[in-house]
């Protein structure tokens, strides 16, 4: 059957959404790194769910669904629990740059307690 | 304060094999002026399960066609098919390598970046651990540990990194220190939210800021 030349933004979204879920539980399992399982898991499914929110209306052109589709695909084939951990930083990005979005989520760059600048400074 | 090469134990031993593989040094130079997106790409194919580059190519169809993208995709397609200990152990050496080569281009020679060095502070016990990377110029020295991912900031390493730097205050030596994570600054802000160990003055250097590193931001 041939694939629909676009597909709504807001469905790929809400794929991506249910295997980041997924692969939230499979994380879970390691019990040592719950907090910050739930705690990242929280944060990429605010800003996936931010992307569909933001642009309701828009279409996904076929070759960029189908990546999101194979990163989907990819988690599907995760076992390990710490590589799971590993890819619930790393899929949202493969679904964000395939919707053509930034890389980390622009919205959550500003603000928070460190400091970004590597440079020497005088103690 | 004063920099020390750290003893090798048999733990370093492996890992210098590990860092002196050619293909370390060819992933971190390709790496160098890798844009976020491709830095994505890598640590999504050093992580993964799939080794069909055609696949890697559609799942990430923002960075192709293009050489250094293709570059990256081949090597560290190379890095994931070492098995899954040894991967980790390169992934490691990857980012300390890629640290290491940036620092250099602000140095403007690699002469004062050096790799798995000890600082030592008079009256100080010193730390077991070597720091990954550090530059070692006078009144302007830094020190940085390097992680693959953002889940590899803990306690032990944000007090490693503050006491470093408070000790030198102490001392009257300025010593900017830092964390380089070849994650995201998401993952890495969710992690610290949660850290209790001082960090206000630590840097923090992730995909999106990579290239602070050569230019000194």
């Amino acid at each position: 059957m041939p694939q629909p030349a676009t597909q709504p933004l807001a469905d790929v979204v809400s794929r991506a959404l249910d295997a980041l879920e997924a692969l939230g539980l499979l994380a879970e399992e390691i019990e040592d790194e719950w907090t910050y399982v739930t705690d990242l898991g929280e944060a990429q499914r605010t800003r996936l769910q931010a992307i569909a929110d933001r642009r309701p209306v828009d279409e996904v052109t076929a070759d960029r669904a189908a990546a999101v589709d194979l990163a989907i695909e990819e988690t599907g084939r995760i076992a390990d629990a710490h590589k799971a951990i590993d890819w619930l930083s790393t899929f949202p990005d493969l679904v964000a740059m395939a919707l053509d979005e930034p890389v980390g989520g622009a919205a959550t760059d500003a603000g928070g307690a460190i400091d970004a600048a590597p440079t020497p400074r005088p103690a | 304060m004063r920099f020390q090469d750290a003893s090798p134990d048999a733990r370093a031993v492996v890992y210098a094999g590990i860092q002196a593989d050619p293909l370390v040094a060819r992933l971190a130079t390709l790496l160098t002026d890798a844009t976020p997106a491709q830095l994505v790409l890598a640590r999504a194919v050093m992580n993964g399960e799939t080794t069909d580059p055609a696949i890697w190519r559609a799942m990430v169809p923002s960075c192709f066609p293009d050489e250094r993208s293709e570059a990256i995709l081949r090597a560290s397609l190379e890095v994931a098919d070492r098995g899954e200990q040894v991967r980790s152990q390169f992934r490691g050496a990857v980012v300390e390598a890629l640290t290491q080569v940036l620092l250099a281009r602000r140095a403007g020679s690699s002469a004062s970046v050096r790799r798995e060095r000890r600082i030592l502070f008079d009256g100080v016990r010193a730390e077991i651990h070597p720091y990954d990377v550090t530059v070692e110029q006078p009144g302007r020295s830094e020190a940085y540990d390097c992680k693959w991912s953002a889940r590899g900031i803990g306690a032990d390493v944000l007090h490693q990194l503050d006491d470093a730097r408070s000790h030198a205050a102490d001392e009257e030596e300025p010593l900017a220190v830092s964390l380089v994570v070849f994650d995201t600054r998401l993952a890495c802000r969710v992690r610290l939210d949660r850290q209790t160990a001082p960090h206000e003055r630590t840097g923090l250097v992730t995909f999106e800021t990579l290239g602070v590193l050569a230019t000194g931001g």
